[in-house]
């Protein structure tokens, strides 16, 4: 049995919490545990949906399709583009991952643009009825949530100019990337579900 | 015989507080140490049973004579409400939170929880919201009164029409809650998966770590089913929707979907701990290895998963149609089947043991005793025909508060006494610990088990004032409650004087086998530190002969130096 | 952790075989027992319902009894017997678990369960009381009965049941309005049940039935009454403030005295039905409107018979 010589410094300084980083497993049970908020709402809205007696309110005759669906396209290729980012990153090549994350930045910012343009130009209002409150409902979470993906590339653009900050690859980038996708994901979902199924039988 | 490193220095260095362990100003303040934030839950906590047993003693004044004659009928709507949501969002929740702040390092070797800062900004968010809930007391109009599920369109009518309103804020804690749970689910979930001690295989895990986890990942799924429904409700509420308003097309039974959904499996949310912690003490008390380990253990997740697909037996009368009742019905049955394999195990744990009857096991067994009961009224409640009959009466009242506080309320007392040595350093007085433990039980049998029969009569809960037929059920259980309000005198007087001044504890009082015992009492900041043993052996090894971890005496006398 | 500890014995004794088997038939005599018991905590039978209810309570009684005298039986004599001396430290038997006794008790019960489900399933068809759901259009003030199912079995109604904040008002095929549920014995009599404002429950002990009234929804209820006699009606949904009051009755009578009830009841005048909120309320206001917030009681519906709240009832 060895003891350490009690001249020596402590090799450990206590009090510190800085251990291995477990952050990308705590992000993606995050994650899968925010998808089930969505679930919800999503089996609200078609639970609603089929049962509802009325479902547009009066003067509403549907939902205008074409723009959401530029909007939809530009959200899932910034999937692709953040993908690029990140193999910029593991390549080391920092200017590179910069360029498309800001693109990828951009694009989720058009998108949030778009959905502001569509939301002014309705006319109908979260509180006409059970139509009203589920799209605002739908849209404007999942719009929360677009807003808090580009404040956090924002973020992680921010860090990258910090000195070898990114050396040995970074969760952060991995986490948040991940989370695009999520949210890009929800947005399929919802757009097959609120502009896709307009009819109701 | 290997031998390890170790600086003996590291178990005697300061806390992340100066002066830790005798400076109890640590526990008010935003501390990273998941054994100071248990502490801190579990304090937190046992002060709203407090308030949370308070109010019920007011209502069981209301209660012991029929006519509404204490408290005006809408106090007592206020009052019940806010009993079930202090209990349940603020004693029990925190306290299963505090063990398993307490427990999980310690357990499975780890130096702290894997995000230090959430843990603590998860415990700092329960005053917070505990503020946002009583505060409600005091706004015009009173407390939310539309009991704990909140029930839309009784929650969303709000009759005095202002904006901040006791149901708001009903609905604002319970978020925050929800916020402060999933925090804490993250940390333990990953803690477990990423921190365990080498050779600390998932089969070596005790079984307390196997519950702890079965039950978060529950809090992973289900919270946020409950957060989506409590986002429309305050919509509903506040801002003008009709989610669940008949007139804007909605449909109030979409809410309870999404309320039960999450608050069915809520309830192995609390029980499971308690299996864990039963299945710890049983074999310590026994002297015996937990009969059928690995069975006992995937139980747990066997649990978890039928958890999730019972809910509607909360609804059998709501209106759900026939084949609902009829597969939810199979489901709820089910469940009995996991659950019967532990209780079967501690059982068989107890066959041929050398049981010793101190306060925790006398808890144990009572709670054990109790659970059994608890646990067969909700088979009868399970099958639709009987529910249809006692549902929203007296009967379910008497179910839950079996299993709510006769089990899991005795296992929460059976685990702070078990593990008070090892994390105060101090012995709790054995004397007092049995009166409470006697107090407890006779009032808690007289508080609950007439009441089932004032239930199988028709007597409908939620009521302030009842038919005079049900009058002697209710003085009896009155009577039960006030016994269990006195009980809680010993416990007080017992945790308070034996934390100040209570002989030292060694560092393994029960001569129990576990990680957690091999640590000095109170463990150091960091438990192990970077001298993590290796796990060799199953837990629970009574009488194997077989050590639980490499160098097992070194450990020994390590954590006895300190 | 050096104790010896005794090797497990290979067999059971035969004394210890008998004195199980005399246990184990104590119990079943003693459970058996509490089960014929158990039919007297219910209140009068007085539905075509409550018979099977009855029975499956019963025989669920018995089990449980049996399961739980069992359990805690076999806790009791293990603490006795097994007792640790006060100075002995120790361990017991080292049994790790045994499979087959695992796989046996896992199967057991999911035998009880499931037999016990499809029993259930059964009597729940028998029951036969619940009818379709059917939203009806509120914002349009559509009526209920336009999208209601009626029960082509009955041979009494449809009744509707309307429920309010506190007071509850049913009206008959002929237009008779009252505050009081009368039956006539023996016939299947369908409800239309609906709520005006919130969720509401109707529930007779006697009846065994208990059904939640869904506003927005109109649903079809169907039961049959085999006991002449006055049984107690309430809401067993929370619903508010006044609603422990929100109680009324349910009168079974024969045939005869039903009709000329009905007749009777269709001559007379409407006036203010009962409403036993209101009279709270208006103490609450007289007495300065103490207490939390509360929402008006609606006003007491208009009705040919107001009941007679003072009698009293069987169950
Ligand atoms: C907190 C913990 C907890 C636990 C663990 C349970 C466990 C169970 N509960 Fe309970 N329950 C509640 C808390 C809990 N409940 C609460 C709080 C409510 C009311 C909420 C409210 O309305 O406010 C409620 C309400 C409730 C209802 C709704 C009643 C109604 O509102 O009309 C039902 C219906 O099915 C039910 C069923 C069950 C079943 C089948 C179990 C099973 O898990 C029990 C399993 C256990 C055993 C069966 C015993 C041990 C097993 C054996 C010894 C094996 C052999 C057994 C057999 C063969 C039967 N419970
Ligand atoms: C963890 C959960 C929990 C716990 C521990 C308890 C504990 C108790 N509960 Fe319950 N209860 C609920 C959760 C819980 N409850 C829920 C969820 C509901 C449903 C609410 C709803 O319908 O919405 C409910 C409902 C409920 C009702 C039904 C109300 C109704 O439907 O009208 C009643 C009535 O008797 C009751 C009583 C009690 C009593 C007497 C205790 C006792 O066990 C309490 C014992 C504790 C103490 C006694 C603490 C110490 C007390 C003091 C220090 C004060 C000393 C004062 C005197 C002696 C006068 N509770
Ligand atoms: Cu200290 Cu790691
Ligand atoms: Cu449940």
């Amino acid at each position: 049995m060895t003891l350490t010589n009690p001249d020596l410094p402590l090799n450990h300084q206590p009090g510190h919490i800085k251990h291995d980083g477990h952050n990308l497993t705590g992000f993606i049970i995050f994650l899968c545990s925010e998808s089930i908020i969505f679930l919800a709402f999503f089996t609200g809205f078609a639970l609603l949906k089929i049962t509802a007696p009325e479902w547009l309110p009066e003067g509403v005759d549907g939902l205008e399709t074409r723009m959401p669906l530029i909007n939809t396209v530009i959200l899932v290729s910034s999937s692709f583009v953040a993908y690029f980012a990140e193999r910029y990153l593991h390549r080391e090549n920092l200017w590179g991952f910069r360029a498309f994350w800001l693109l990828t930045m951009a694009m989720g910012s058009y998108f949030v643009y778009g959905q502001y343009v569509e939301w002014s130009e309705l006319q109908f209002s979260i509180s006409s009825g059970v139509f009203g409150g589920t799209f605002y409902l739908l849209t404007g979470f999942h719009g929360l949530h677009v807003i808090t993906g580009i404040l956090l590339m924002g973020l992680m653009l921010a860090r990258s100019f910090k000195p070898n900050n990114y050396a040995k690859g970074d969760m952060g980038v991995t986490s948040v990337s991940l989370f695009w996708h999520f949210v890009d994901v929800i947005w399929i979902i919802l757009y097959l579900l609120i502009y896709v199924w307009q009819r109701t039988t | 015989m290997t031998t390890t490193k170790y600086d003996p220095r590291i178990l005697k260095t300061q806390h992340p507080v100066p002066g830790a362990p005798d400076n109890w100003k640590r526990f008010f303040t935003f501390n990273t140490d998941a054994k100071v934030i248990g502490i801190q839950y579990m304090g937190l906590a046992l002060i709203f049973l407090l308030v949370g047993g308070l109010l019920a003693m007011v209502m069981r004044g209301e209660l012991i004579t029929p006519p509404a004659d204490l408290v005006d009928p809408s106090v007592y709507n206020g009052l019940y409400t806010m009993h079930g949501t202090v209990m349940l969002f603020l004693f029990l929740f925190p306290v299963l939170n505090g063990f398993n702040n307490l427990l999980i390092p310690t357990m499975i070797g780890a130096p702290d929880m894997a995000f230090p800062k959430i843990n603590a900004a998860a415990f700092w968010l329960v005053p917070v919201f505990a503020i946002v809930l009583l505060a409600s007391f005091f706004v015009p109009g009173g407390p939310a009164s539309s009991g704990w599920w909140s029930y839309p369109p009784v929650s969303i009518q709000n009759p005095l029409g202002h904006f901040i309103n006791g149901q708001f804020l009903w609905i604002l804690a319970v978020a925050l809650s929800g916020v402060s749970s999933i925090m804490g689910a993250i940390n333990f979930v990953t803690t477990i998966i990423r921190m365990r001690a080498p050779g600390m295989s998932y089969f070596r895990m005790p079984v307390f770590i196997w519950t702890a986890w079965a039950a978060q990942t529950l809090q992973l799924i289900g919270l946020p089913a409950l957060t989506g429904g409590a986002i429309m409700l305050l919509f509903d509420l506040s801002f003008g929707t009709s989610f669940f308003r008949p007139e804007g097309g909605g449909d109030p039974v979409l809410y309870q979907h999404f309320f039960w959904f999450y608050s069915h499996p809520a309830v192995y949310v609390m029980v499971l701990p308690v299996f864990g912690i039963f299945s710890e003490l049983i074999t310590v008390y026994s002297r015996k290895p937990l009969f059928g380990y690995k069975f006992v253990a995937l139980a747990s997740f066997i649990i978890t998963f039928l958890g999730l697909i019972v809910w509607v037996h909360h609804m059998f009368y709501s209106g759900t149609p026939q084949w609902m009742r009829n597969l939810f019905m199979v489901t709820t049955m089910l469940i009995a089947v996991p659950t019967g394999v532990k209780v079967f195990a501690w059982l068989g744990t107890l066959w041929g043991g050398k049981i010793r009857l101190s306060t925790p096991m006398l808890f144990v067994l009572g709670g054990l005793v109790n659970f059994i009961f608890g646990g067969i009224t909700g088979v009868m409640l399970g099958t639709a025909p009987i529910d249809i009959h006692v549902g929203n009466t007296y009967f379910v009242v008497a179910h839950f508060h079996y299993i709510i506080f006769n089990t899991i309320g005795f296992g929460i007392f059976a685990g702070i006494y078990h593990w008070f040595p090892k994390f105060t350093g101090r012995m709790y007085y054995e004397g007092l610990g049995k009166v409470h433990f006697v107090l407890t039980f006779i009032g808690a049998t007289l508080n609950w088990l007439p009441l089932h029969w004032a239930g199988l009569l028709g007597m409908p809960r939620r009521v302030a004032s009842y038919d005079p037929e049900f009058a002697i059920w209710n003085v009896i259980a009155s009577i039960g409650a006030f016994m269990l309000g006195v009980a809680s005198i010993p416990f007080i007087l017992n945790i308070v004087s034996s934390w100040a001044r209570g002989p030292k504890a060694p560092a393994n009082p029960w001569n129990a086998i576990g990680l957690e015992w091999l640590l000095p009492s109170p463990p150091p900041a960091e438990n192990f530190e970077d001298d993590v043993p290796t796990v060799i052996n199953e837990p629970y090894g009574y009488g194997l002969g077989k050590p639980l971890v490499e160098d097992q005496e070194f450990y020994v006398r390590r954590s006895m130096e300190a | 952790m050096t104790s010896t500890t005794p090797k497990p014995k290979k067999s059971l004794p035969l004394r210890l075989i008998i004195i199980l088997i005399t246990l184990v038939g104590l119990n079943l005599i003693v459970s058996i027992q509490i089960a014929r018991w158990s039919l007297s905590w219910l209140p009068v039978a007085a539905s075509t319902a409550a018979p099977y209810v009855d029975g499956l309570f019963s025989l669920e009684v018995g089990m449980g009894a049996f399961l739980f005298i069992g359990c805690v039986g076999f806790i009791l004599w293990s603490v006795i017997i097994n007792r640790a001396d006060k100075y002995d430290e120790s361990d017991g038997l080292p049994i790790e678990g045994n499979t087959k006794l695992e796989i046996i008790w896992t199967i057991i019960p999911f035998i009880i369960v499931m037999a016990l489900a499809v029993y259930s399933i059964d009597i729940n068809g028998k029951l036969d009381t619940l009818g379709p759901k059917n939203k009806y259009d509120v914002a349009d003030e559509q009526s209920p009965q336009a999208v209601a199912t009626l029960d082509e079995l009955s041979e009494i109604g449809p009744i509707e049941v309307i429920s309010r904040q506190w007071n509850w008002e049913f009206v008959y095929p002929n237009g008779v309005r009252s505050s009081e549920l009368h039956l006539p014995i023996n016939q299947r009599a369908n409800f239309l049940l609906t709520s005006k404002d919130v969720i509401h429950s109707l529930y007779i002990p006697a009846f065994r039935l208990k059904q939640d009234i869904i506003p927005g929804s109109v649903i079809s209820y169907s039961i049959t009454p085999t006991r002449e006699g006055r049984y107690r009606l309430r809401d067993a949904h929370f619903s508010g403030a006044y609603f422990s009051e929100n109680q009324t009755h349910v009168i079974v009578q024969s045939e005869q005295n039903f009709e000329s009830w009905l007749e009777l009841t269709n001559s007379k005048p409407l006036v203010p039905g009962l409403s036993p909120g209101t009279v709270f309320y208006q103490k609450r206001l007289s007495k300065g409107n103490k207490g939390w917030a509360t929402v008006p009681p609606a006003p007491p519906p208009m009705v040919n018979d107001p009941g007679n709240p003072e009698e009293t009832h069987e169950a």
